[in-house]
Formats: C-alpha cells, structure tokens, sequence
C-alpha cells in the first residue's frame, strides 16, 4: 500500500474509533473530531484515486479498485448526509465498513486473471460499483434503524438518544438510497448479461455460474421492496431486514466475483 | 474563602427554608420590580441591589459598606412585604456574605440550588433580575462583576462540562423525547389528544411550540373544544376516532376511563390502514388508556407512564450524579473569582505606592542634580526608578500571593506606612446611579 494509501486509512480508522466511542458513550463532542477525520479520509481517498488514475489504474479497472471506489463512495455519501441529518450511530457502522473495504482491496493478492473490458465492461463495473456503494449505504440506515427500532421498543430513551436518527427519518433515507440504487443496479445487471454473454462466460463450465444466479436474485428482493412499499406500505422493520437481504446478496456477488478472479 | 472582601451580602427566602405561604406573600409583580428596588437602596449602607424573584426563592443580591446594618434593613423590607413581623420572617430567611454569597449564587445560576437541579429556567431568572437591576440603576460594578463576571459564566460551564441539564427529567418532556425518537421534527406533525387530562396538556404545549397540528378528541366534544380553544387545536368527532388514529403520528392519551380506550383491535385496525407509518403513542393516562399488547406490533411504539416515570426517574439520578462535579467547577470558579478580585483590589494600591516612591525619587534626584545635563539626569532617574522597581518587586509578590485572610490587613499596613490614602477597588464611574443620589441627599 502507498504512504497515501495509509494515510487515508489511518484518517478512517481514527474517525471510525470516535464514531463507536460515541456509540458506547463517549460525549457529543467527539463526533466533530470524527466528523473532519472523515473529511480528511474523503479527501486523501479522493486524491489517492486521482494519483491511480493518473498512473493508469482507474476506479473501473479491477474488482479491488472498484471496491477501493465504493469505500471512498460510501465515506463521502454518509459524510454529505451526515451534514444535513444527525447520523452519528450510521458512522459506528459505515465508516468501520469502509476502512474493512480498503483494506481488503489493497492487501487482497492482485487478480490472477482480468476479463477483458471493453467499453460494456467498464460500464458494467461503473454501474455496479455505484450501485453497491448505494445499497451499503442503505444496509448502514437499516441496521441502525432495527437498533433505534429495538431501544424504543424496551424503552430505552438514552440508547435511542445515543443513535440519535429518529425511526422514521432513518426508514425515509434508507428507501431513497434503495430507490436511487436500484435502477443503477438493475442497468449494471442489464449491461453485466450483454457484457458476460459476448465474452462467451454466462455458462462457465456448463452451467450458469452461481454470482449471476444470486444478482438476480438480489435484484427481485429490491424489486419486491420498492412494489411492496408503494403497494403495501412495507416500511420500517420490515424493509429494514428486506434492505439487509439485498444488501447481502450484492455482497455475496461481490465476494464470488472477487474470489473467482484472485484465484 | 473568608475574607475575601467583596463586599456582597445575600439575604433571602426558598424553597429549602420557606413554604409557598411564605413565599407567595412575598412575590413581585413584574411591574413593581422597580418600586422593590428602589425600597432597598434606600436602605442607608445599600448601594447597589437586585432581586431575583422566582416562585421557588426571592433572593436579594446587595453590595453594602456595613453587611450587620443592611441585613437588618433588608430583613425589615422583607418583612413589610409579606405583612408579618420581622421575629417571625427570621426562621425562613437565611444571609450570606462575601465570598458565600458568590458561591450561593453561582450555585443558584448553575442551577445547584433549584428545586428540580439541572432544570433550564433558573440561568433565565437570574439574567432577568440582573438585567431589571441595571435597567432601574441599582447595579454597579460589583453586582456587574459578580454577575456577568462570575454567575453568568459558571452557569455556562457548567452546562458545557457537565451533564446536569441534558436529559429531562419531567413525564411531559421525556413523552415528549420518546416521540422525537420516532417521528423526528415534530413541525408539521399531527398529534392526536385523546382525552383531557393535565399531563397531556403539557405534552401538548411543547408539541405545539415545535410547529405540531394538535387535534383534539374527547367523549365529551365540549371539553375537547374547551381544551382546544386553549391550544388553537382542531376538534374531532369521537366516532371518528378511527379516522383520527390513521392520520396522527403521535397519539397523547390521557382520558380517565377504567378500561383501555385504544383497545389492541382498534390500534390493528389502525396499524393496517397506516400501511407502515410509524405511529407513537404516549399513554400518560391512569388507568391505562392503551392496550399495553399494541406495543408490540410493529411499528407501533408505545410509551406508558411507568416506562415515562421510569426514565424521568433515571434522568433525576443522573442529574444528581453530575451535581458533585458541577459543585467541583463552582468552587474553581469561586477561587479563580475571588483571585481576580483580590488583584483589582490590589491594584489602585500598588499603583499608588509605586506613584509614592516614584515622586520622592523625582524631587531627590531633581534636588542632586543642579547643574548636570538633560542626559545624565535621565541616566540618574532611571537609575533611581529601576532600584525601586526591584526594592518594591518582593513585598508586591508577597501581597499577591498572600492568604486571603491576611490581604486586607496587609493593605491597610501598607497604606498606614506609607500614608498612602485609601483607595477603592470599584472605579467611581462604575458606582450606580443610586449612589450619586444618596450623596447629594446625605444619606
């Protein structure tokens, strides 16, 4: 890893620990501390891709720069919407995701092997990792509002205080990030298909390799969310764990896409 | 802190030493605050005053020049308000002078002293009486340094540093919390009042200060308008209490009927036509207004005047917790107070002596110095003033850092040696309107 690579990382790790501190009760005050480590995290991620990019390796080119460019999309998302809502229980859980993701983009062995792109493949990457970084954002929201939605129910005043996003706004900001995700998902889905079907790759030995099986799947989960929430009014808890299903569906594509080219 | 002569003296009234009948006879309109005033600086040793008038204490804040004289007067001001007998005020008041009447009122500002600690009204009060204070004349450099300078402040700090005011500690204000905690930003927001008691009417109002819609629902639809009128709420037919229940976001149910009024049937029936809004409900009723098994649907967050009372209770605990600490940053700032008044006292004294050896050096060195040029008398009156910088530098660093006990009788050694005619810590621009008056009447 570069010294800037480092550097980004330790401005994360930093912001990540205030972020749990405050969770577990440390004062308000810290959360400012943490708040411009995250700045500064963004800002040093921001130029680390601008450097990369400027040695040839875009954001696009392999699974762990496309992972390296969620991170950093995660960060700057949650750090613009910390600005406007109080999210600080969002940053106990999203700012320790993004420093995993660095890590595990920059200290994964290089890709043994990397299809051949191609303007569809770029796309297909672009898209996808946009789409990732959206829904993990989504899956932060949910996570924090099935804890918010669990202190209110036992009454616990000061723990629903400590996360400090009320129910609803958490639910509200979790369906837009859905709703903005899923077309971006459901293009990299569209674009992915043509892309893998001119390689010749859709049927890898046979048969049709598990990752595509399970996008589609994560596909019609988003899919049932937005239809139910329109149609059937599926809010809070429910889309809640709907959210984190999804989520973990384009992790699990991630993680066989990324175990199958390191391989 | 003895003796740090600050010359304040308290005499007042509280809820620790005086029931409300007490208390309540000596209540001042706002509008007689000026009257009440001016009653105590005519008081002969009075010269700067201020009253804090609260419904828990009435406190009176006076800079004297001789304390055993204007708390007797004041005792009698007192005792002429409330239409009793000075001998049977005496038991309820309590006096405190010097530097324990700046520690009463920093603890006052702070809060330390209040019936409920923490609460936020009290730091408000104190301004205001300060403020009516300087507004009519009676407040001059002391009560400006004691206030601005010390109360003010400590009441900041220790609002920042600790704990003391952050949770609430009342059933209304901790409903109140819960439901931000599920709807958020209560502007726009509809709240339902199901019934009329007196602890949803205080929820009530501080929804309606944050820009809630309050709707009113009561068996009785002429005590729900009644109640409404007092809100600027609307009013909803009972038979639509259905109707109502979909369209609120948080429910404040209070009625006074012996079975739950929202039953578990009714709150499903709501909860489907919600389609998954989040709806909060505040039962601050006894009996129960709310079926305790609607709580646990989804969706449905129910908050009932045990868990309400539970979490005031917490708070209360807390709150005393964080009272030692706030009673630590008092008495930092009683020392840091009393050091910096210690040196403004000091100040016109060392100013003055050193103006005393400075004027003897200037005539002997003009007496020796006949005949010699500008240059070398210049050389000889620096030479002269620096050897009394250093001769004067041991005794002023001893003044300084002198035990407060002993500083007022240091300063007086020193003016008596030296004839220096005494000098006041208060510059006499700063001294109250009042003061002038009482000059020009001799009194």
């Amino acid at each position: 890893m570069s010294t800037l690579t480092w550097h980004e990382v330790g401005a994360y790790a930093i912001a990540a620990f205030i972020y749990l501190a405050h969770l577990v009760g440390l004062r308000r005050s810290a959360v400012t501390g943490g708040q411009i480590m995250l700045g500064v995290g963004v800002a040093l991620h921001f130029a680390d891709i601008g450097v990369r990019c400027y040695h040839g390796t875009t954001p696009i080119s392999s699974t762990p720069e496309a992972m390296s460019f969620a991170a950093f999309l995660v960060a700057g998302v949650y750090l613009l919407t910390s600005l406007r809502y109080k999210l600080t229980a969002a940053g106990a859980f999203a700012v320790p995701a993004v420093v995993a993701l660095i890590l595990l983009a920059r200290l994964a062995p290089a890709e043994a092997s990397v299809p051949t792109m191609g303007r569809l493949g770029q796309a297909h990457i672009l898209l996808a990792t946009l789409g990732v970084a959206v829904f993990a954002f989504a899956a932060v929201l949910a996570i924090v509002y099935l804890f918010q939605d669990r202190s209110l129910k036992r009454k616990q005043l000061d723990r629903a205080e400590a996360v400090g996003t009320p129910l609803e706004t958490l639910d509200r900001l979790a369906h837009r990030c859905v709703s903005i995700g899923f077309p971006v998902f459901t293009l990299a889905i569209v674009t992915g298909a043509i892309w893998v079907a001119r390689l010749g790759l859709l049927h890898g030995h046979g048969t049709l390799r598990p990752e595509y099986l399970i996008a589609v799947g994560t596909w019609i989960a988003f899919a049932v969310l937005i239809i139910a929430r329109v149609g059937a009014g599926w809010r809070g808890r429910r889309a809640a764990w709907l959210t984190l299903g999804g989520f973990g569906g384009t992790a699990l594509v991630v993680a066989a896409y990324f175990i199958r080219h390191a391989a | 802190m003895a003796g740090a002569n600050i010359d304040l003296l308290l005499v007042g009234v509280s809820h620790r030493t005086a029931p409300v009948a007490v208390r309540e006879r000596l209540a001042v309109e706002p509008d007689a605050v000026a009257a009440a005033l001016a009653e105590l600086t005519a008081i002969g040793p009075v010269r700067e005053a201020a009253m804090l008038a609260t419904c828990n204490r009435v406190e009176l804040y006076v800079a004297v020049d001789d304390p055993d004289r204007a708390a007797a007067g004041l005792a009698e001001v007192l005792a002429r308000r409330a239409g009793v007998a000075v001998g049977d005020l005496a038991e309820h008041l309590y006096q405190h002078r010097d530097a324990a009447a700046l520690r009463h009122l920093f603890r006052v500002a702070s809060s330390l002293d209040s019936l409920v600690v923490g609460e936020p009204q009290i730091l408000g009060q104190t301004k205001q009486a300060y403020e009516a204070a300087v507004q009519h004349g009676t407040a001059g450099a002391v009560l400006r340094t004691c206030f601005e300078e010390g109360a003010f402040r400590v009441a900041r700090r220790v609002r920042r540093e600790t704990a003391i005011a952050r949770n609430p500690v009342s059933v209304s204000s901790v409903a109140v919390d819960f439901a931000r905690q599920v709807v958020g930003d209560f502007a726009r927001r509809h709240v339902l009042i199901v019934g009329a008691g007196k602890m949803s009417e205080l929820a009530a109002r501080t929804l309606r200060t944050h820009g809630a819609t309050l709707t009113v629902i009561n068996r009785t639809r002429a005590r729900a308008e009644e109640l409404a009128k007092r809100f600027g709420a609307d009013v909803a037919d009972w038979n639509d209490l259905r109707g109502a229940l979909i369209a609120a976001d948080i429910v404040i149910a209070s009625t006074g009927a012996q079975r739950p009024v929202l039953t578990l049937d009714l709150i499903k029936e709501v909860r489907k036509a919600r389609r998954g809004r989040q709806l909060c409900l505040l039962d601050i009723g006894v009996p129960r207004d709310v079926d305790p098994a609607a709580g646990e649907l989804a969706d449905i967050y129910l908050f009932d005047i045990d868990a309400l009372q539970h979490q005031a209770s917490a708070h209360r605990a807390e709150r005393e917790e964080e009272a030692a600490e706030a009673e630590t940053v008092v008495e930092e700032e009683l020392a840091r107070f009393v050091k910096r008044w210690r040196s403004r006292q000091l100040g016109p004294m060392v100013s003055a002596l050193q103006a005393h050896f400075q004027t003897i050096a200037r005539a002997e060195v003009q007496r020796v110095s006949g005949g010699v040029d500008e240059k070398e008398k210049k050389a000889r009156l620096d030479l002269v003033e620096g050897a009394i910088k250093k001769l004067l530098h041991l005794p002023m660093t001893a003044l300084r850092e002198a035990d407060p006990d002993e500083v007022l009788s240091l300063v007086q050694a020193a003016q008596r040696l030296f004839s220096l005619s005494p000098v006041a810590a208060v510059p006499a621009e700063d001294a109250p309107a009042v003061n002038a008056e009482k000059k020009a009447t001799g009194s």
